[in-house]
């Protein structure tokens, strides 16, 4: 005798689609319309989303040892094309394309396969809908990788403050010296230095003043150290007695401090003897000539706010008994031509404000008793694409729900059809 | 036809089953029976039923919160024992179970009998012979007394370890470090009533043959204000402070030392100060004069000598006293609002919902193996009802403990790691019956039951070993029931239906491979059909989840993604369904590979879920490493599972290729 089969056996279920696997679209003959088929096709997307994974996954391990921002730098950043993944700080050899291109790739799809190429009809247009969701999403990702900008602003208790600093950003500040005040001054912004590695260097020209600069030697955490307390070990380049010490990256990079070598050039060609400008430093480098003053510094970029930002109390609360916190809240006040606003900013009520968001980030001293005078840390936020996914998550969602109740109605027909046909006569 | 491999198939699907139940069965005794040898204490009387109630309901403030003395004992026990129940034998031979809240009264009013407990898990002998304790065997249980000896190398040793970060230390180091930790905890406990029990010794009160005499903390806290004043008189006189006061500050100080962790059982009565004294603090406040409220901490400190010193008469004397003080300190806690849960929640612990629905999800189990294995016949039918009503019954049974858990902590109810176990045991086992719902195949209803076991085994396992109260409040960055509710219960559901997906998936390649099936096709499709409905509702789920995660994360930390682990593990399920979805409309996979993929969706929603704690980097990092070993057996059987489908699927297409030849 047969055995019975475990299950109940009963004619074929209508629960999901009708068929297994859905017919394959029509290729195209022609090497243009190839191209199209591929750079829109499912196997584009299906291998692009599994090698996004692959590096999700590998940025997820690798930042354990390396730390989040050189991992993300390195996996997502647009500058970075191929990469080599690192497993325990063993190199994988599996050469992968970065999450950047491959997020651009899978944009392109979605856009030739999800959009353009997609089976159109009502019963298509919830996933319609979804992949124009996603594309948004994506786009908003790329907007805030290269438009948005961060920063903190510390501010102490009764004091107020209305300029940000940078998390990494390091900038070399030349400023012309009047009345023992900063005059006239010049950025070089960190995105124009932070390449000048390995014997590059590059001059930057200030038309008004009487010498430009030439910057070299760049590196993301270095220290200064005097020759007479330790004589440099690879030939390293040597300034008024210093040298810098290249020094491994901080798993948290805004412990990074950043320096490279400079030297002025003068009107006639000729080049000054070369100097250091380190973020480690606390003093500028001072030039005198033509009876003019200027400095030369290399701090984490400022950044200045279109407002004054007054912390008139901050509030840490603990859970009874315990140093877990349960609040922190800033009481401030908001300054703007002579206008005063009062506004709260504690853990999930960010203020925003003219295309800024600033966040409760954290706050000091630690430990600071009953009477000790506080000082709250924002986080300072430009984000352009600021409520993008929120926006694409409505799409995405109406999507799969149009999809899903789609689906539920084409379940419910075939049901009643099949309830209909097993009727006796 | 019948299938000529058919009987091989379901012996080795008979074996499997056995080696599956037993596991859990031991895991659910385990669980459940009391650790270590019996220990002789021959003095020892079990607390009486009564007495130990009215222990339970005693406020106490611990972890951020307002909680039943219970709670604290239980969890106590639990970071000490490693288990809620000891056994002993006492007076007469006589076996007695003690539970958390007995345990804890011996501790605090009978610590004479309470150092003879087998209170200490040691997992590591080497750690008792570091401190020169002679260990018992590689992993056991030891009292007080046992460990007495070792105390003070184990309290040096420790101090140089903590020098040296955690995750660098040895094993050996973090057990001597935590027994060292655990240690002085107990003995807070042992010494906690010390002030009542003993009072303090008035030098020089003598009076011939009789010794001096012996005077109530409370007593001296009554005369502080004369004691202050004597102290400022003779400072400014600028002699030196009378022996005989002197002696008794110090007695006072000794007294209050001991009494000052541990139980923060004494509400203020001031509604706007939200901390609650232990006795060793509020003596201390009244004698250094600190405190408005001196006459509540003198009525507070005699009520807990009139218990402590009751002990020694009979225990319905005690009892009384207990109650009296219960009933002080809690009309006081109701006063400020924070009693309304602590009965409720006594009544949490002790009604133990989630042994009872992992009895029945277990009895559900063993049903639904024997629905399968009688198929659709007249006695499957009925198995049919008994696999589907215990597991309704435990599934009640997990939605009331959740239900309750959210009312207590007046959140929603996931916020931490045990949080979700419990509730995707029961969003699983719910999901499950909602797919037989609509299939009827019986396949889903008899994973159910499965599910819910695994998975409520699995949280008591973590909740044994964290040892950790999960219902205490949440950091400040998690504190929006907007958020957890919307945010962590999606994502959550997305991982139980990921992993639901995956067991289904599980169960096809199975049936198939060991031809359990019966090569029924349409029994395959309608399988197929449920693992595809599944991968979308993961997708639906984790994606919404994920991108409402990332809108939460903008509005907390100003930015939508972070390359956080517990994000980029919940982007990989989103990611790994998505490919699923894509492959399989390409027509890259079919029915084989599509179940294929949906079984190591298990791998990555276990990643997702569990493994990401254990990479100890990110915000959302829990910052515990116990049961990574259990993770990776997971792994490893799953890739068993995968390995043993391709080779079905190897065999099968061999036999499709040598059939259509023939």
């Amino acid at each position: 005798m047969n055995p019975s089969p475990p299950f109940v056996t009963r004619p074929a279920d209508l629960l999901m689609e009708n068929s297994d696997t859905p017919p394959l679209p029509k290729t195209s003959k022609t090497l243009p319309g190839k191209i199209f088929d591929v750079l829109s096709g499912f196997g584009m997307a299906t291998i692009l989303l599994l090698l996004l994974g692959l590096l999700t996954w590998f940025a997820t391990l690798e930042q354990i040892d390396n730390g989040l921002y050189p991992t993300l730098k390195k996996y997502f950043y647009w500058k970075s094309v191929f990469l080599l993944p690192e497993i325990k700080g063993k190199m994988v050899p599996l050469p992968l394309l970065s999450g950047y291109w491959v997020g651009a790739l899978l944009l392109l799809n979605l856009i030739l396969g999800g959009v353009i190429r997609i089976r159109k009809g009502w019963k298509h247009a919830g996933n319609l809908i979804s992949h124009l969701g996603i594309i948004f999403m994506l786009i908003g990702a790329g907007v805030s990788q290269h438009f948005s900008e961060r920063g903190n602003m510390a501010v102490g208790e009764g004091e107020a403050s209305n300029t940000a600093e940078d998390y990494f950003e390091y900038v070399v500040e030349v400023s012309e010296i009047k009345d023992a005040k900063a005059g006239t001054i010049h950025i070089i912004r960190g995105n124009d230095i932070d390449d000048l590695k390995e014997g590059k260097t590059r001059a930057f020209r200030f038309p008004n003043w009487p010498f430009d600069l030439e910057i070299g030697g760049y590196m993301d955490n270095a220290q200064p150290v005097s020759i007479s307390e330790r004589a440099p070990d690879h030939q390293q380049q040597q300034a008024d007695g210093y040298y810098l010490t290249d020094k491994p990256a901080q798993e948290n990079a805004e412990a990074n401090t950043a320096a490279c070598y400079a030297r002025v050039i003068f009107r006639d060609g000729k080049k000054g003897a070369p100097f250091i400008l380190a973020g480690a430093s606390f003093h500028p480098f001072s030039i005198r000539m033509e009876d003019r003053i200027f400095t030369v510094d290399m701090r984490k970029r400022l950044w200045p706010m279109p407002f004054t930002l007054k912390l008139d109390k901050f509030t840490a609360e603990f859970h009874p008994g315990t140093m877990k916190p349960s609040k922190f809240v800033s009481e401030i006040t908001r300054v703007e031509n002579g206008s005063e606003a009062k506004v709260t900013i504690q853990m999930n009520e960010p203020m925003r404000y003219e295309g800024l968001t600033f966040f409760q980030a954290s706050y000091g001293p630690p430990g600071a008793g009953p009477r000790q005078k506080m000082y709250s840390v924002f986080e300072v936020v430009r984000n352009p694409a600021d409520k993008w996914p929120e926006y694409s998550l409505y799409i995405v969602a109406l999507g799969m729900a149009v999809t899903f109740l789609i689906k539920l109605i084409d379940y419910l027909a075939a049901s009643s059809r099949k309830n209909r046909n097993a009727k006796p006569n | 036809m019948q299938n000529p491999t058919n009987k091989t198939g379901r012996l080795i699907a008979a074996v499997l089953v056995i080696v599956g139940l037993a596991a859990v069965l031991y895991n659910v005794v385990a669980d459940n029976m009391p650790k270590g040898e019996v220990r002789k204490i021959a003095d020892y009387t079990p607390w009486t039923p009564e007495t130990v109630e009215i222990a339970e309901t005693i406020p106490i403030q611990n972890g951020g919160r307002i909680k039943p003395l219970s709670t604290y004992a239980g969890f106590t026990m639990l970071g000490f024992h490693g288990a809620r129940s000891m056994e002993i034998e006492g007076k007469d031979g006589a076996i007695i179970k003690l539970k958390p809240m007995a345990w804890m009264l011996d501790a605090l009013f009978r610590p004479q009998l309470s150092i003879q407990q087998p209170t200490f898990r040691v997992d590591n002998s080497a750690a008792l012979e570091a401190i020169g304790v002679k260990p018992r065997g590689k992993r056991d249980r030891y009292s007080y007394a046992d460990l007495e000896a070792g105390r003070e190398k184990l309290l040096e040793l420790a101090k140089s370890y903590e020098a040296t970060d955690a995750k660098k230390r040895e094993p050996v180091q973090n057990q001597i470090v935590d027994l060292a930790l655990n240690l002085r905890s107990y003995e807070s406990l042992l010494g906690y009533f010390g002030f009542a029990r003993f009072g303090v010794t008035l030098v020089g009160s003598s009076s011939g043959a009789t010794p001096d005499q012996r005077a109530d903390i409370s007593a001296v806290m009554r005369t502080s204000p004369q004691i202050r004043q004597q102290i400022q008189e003779t400072r400014g006189q600028g002699k030196a402070l009378e022996p005989r006061i002197q002696g008794l500050l110090e007695q006072v100080l000794d007294a209050a030392n001991f009494s000052k962790f541990g139980l923060f059982i004494l509400p203020p009565a001031d509604a706007k100060n939200l901390t609650w004294q232990s006795a060793g603090n509020a003596i201390m406040d009244v004698m250094s004069a600190a405190t408005d409220e001196s006459e509540l901490a003198i009525a507070d400190i005699k009520l807990m000598e009139s218990a402590a010193r009751a002990i020694g008469k009979d225990e319905a004397t005690f009892r009384g006293e207990l109650t009296v003080l219960r009933d002080t300190l809690a009309k006081r806690a109701e006063e400020r609002g924070e009693y309304k849960h602590i009965v409720q929640e006594a009544g949490y612990y002790q009604k133990n919902w989630f042994l009872y629905a992992m009895i029945f999800f277990l009895v559900g189990t063993l049903s639904a193996l024997a629905m399968w294995g009688l198929g659709g016949t007249g006695l499957g039918t009925l198995l049919a009802w008994t696999t589907l009503i215990p597991t309704l019954l435990g599934l009640g049974y997990c939605i009331t403990a959740i239900t309750t858990r959210c009312i207590i902590m007046e959140r929603p109810p996931i916020g931490n790691l045990y949080d979700t176990t419990i509730f995707i045991a029961t969003a699983v086992t719910l999901i499950s019956l909602l797919v037989e719902l609509m299939t009827r195949r019986r396949f889903a209803l008899g994973i159910a039951p499965i599910l819910g076991v695994l998975l409520v085994i699995l949280g008591r396992r973590f909740e044994l070993g964290d040892a950790k109260d999960h219902m205490d409040p949440l950091v400040a960055v998690l504190n929006s029931n907007f958020w957890l509710t919307i945010h962590v219960i999606t994502i959550t559901l997305g991982y139980s239906a990921g992993l639901l997906s995956a067991f289904l998936s599980c169960a096809y390649l199975l049936l198939r491979g060991l031809r359990l099936d019966g090569g029924d096709k349409e029994l395959r499709r309608a399988l197929t059909r449920a693992v595809y409905g599944m991968l979308c509702l993961t997708l639906f789920l984790a994606l919404i989840g994920t991108v409402l995660g990332g809108i939460w994360a903008n509005y907390s930390w100003g930015r939508f993604w972070g390359w956080d682990p517990k994000e980029n593990g919940a982007l990989l399920i989103v990611l790994w369904t998505l490919a699923i979805l894509h492959a399989r409309l390409g027509g890259f996979i079919k029915e084989w590979g599509l179940h294929f993929a949906a079984v190591f969706t298990a791998i990555v929603v276990t990643f997702s879920w569990w493994g990401v704690n254990f990479l100890g980097v990110g915000l959302h990092n829990y910052g515990f490493t116990a049961g990574k070993d259990t993770l990776d057996y997971f792994y490893a059987f799953i890739l068993l599972i995968l390995a043993f489908g391709v080779i079905a699927m190897l065999l099968d297409k061999n036999e499709k290729a040598r059939s259509s030849i023939g």
